[in-house]
């Protein structure tokens, strides 16, 4: 379980995270997600595309994420391979309905900063 | 109907997170032994996850304090083949059939943290069946995928 982050100029952050989001993962990077994506930066992106499971404990700290990104006018966008099965989990949650997901870094890294 | 009788693989683990990524590697590997096609162990693996969690957060010491007992069978019909797992738990008795779907949240303000997992254990799973005996809960999950 791995959590890495770099940023790109001032107003964009890219939040890579690879592993497993299940309850023993999410706990290892729950609190360091919340406080890379506490920044003040305009845009962040949550690349997903190394991650191999993301169960609901996971998405809940997605979602406190995205939440608090929104709350300071800034935007969350997520970065997943459609056929994964993190994919699915976003989808069986509606999660995808709620914070946009890109299959493609430089799609999200544009959205994140419009 | 099906027509090959299932088989069937067993676990007892702990109710720690821990032991719910123990549980995820025995039944991906059960699968994997039963030839389950990648789509459907993705969803199995996600009920499980889901499950299990729940056991953990809202069992109560009961549920903390005695072994879970997990189930898999798989088995091949006419027209299509299904796996299932059971779960079964000496937490507080709950039934989540019994439990109204919650409409999804408009927007990202007005997610809430709670319901996600069983929103997830009835839109991955094919069908759900409950029964509390002895003490302990019993939760079966299954789904269903077309013979090649």
């Amino acid at each position: 379980m791995s959590i890495s982050y770099s940023d790109i100029g001032a107003d964009l952050r890219r939040i890579v995270i690879s592993g497993r989001l299940d309850i023993p993962g999410t706990d290892s990077v729950a609190a360091k997600l919340a406080e890379l994506t506490a920044a003040p930066k305009k845009g962040v992106v949550v690349d997903l595309s190394s991650l191999r499971f993301l169960a609901s404990i996971g998405v809940r700290a997605l979602i406190a994420s995205g939440k608090a990104v929104q709350q300071r006018g800034g935007k969350m966008v997520l970065v997943v391979s459609d056929s994964s099965t993190v994919m699915m989990s976003l989808r069986a949650t509606g999660i995808d309905e709620l914070i946009p997901v890109f299959g493609s870094l430089p799609d999200a890294e544009r959205a994140a900063v419009a | 109907m099906l027509s090959v009788l299932p088989r069937a693989d067993e676990l007892t683990i702990g109710a720690d997170g821990a032991e719910v990524r123990r549980a995820s590697e025995w039944l991906v590997a059960a699968c994997r032994r039963r030839e389950v096609p990648q789509a459907p162990v993705g969803r199995l693996e996600l009920c499980l996850n889901e499950v299990l969690a729940n056991i953990i957060a809202h069992g109560g010491r009961p549920a903390r304090a005695a072994p879970i007992r997990l189930r898999f069978e798989s088995g091949a019909g006419q027209d299509c083949s299904e796996a299932s797992v059971t779960v079964s738990d000496a937490g507080k008795a709950f039934n989540p059939l019994s439990v109204p779907a919650q409409a999804s949240p408009a927007s990202l303000a007005e997610a809430a943290p709670g319901g996600l997992g069983l929103r997830v254990i009835r839109r991955c799973s094919d069908w759900l069946r409950y029964s509390h005996e002895e003490g302990r809960n019993h939760l079966t999950f299954g789904v269903r995928w077309d013979r090649p």
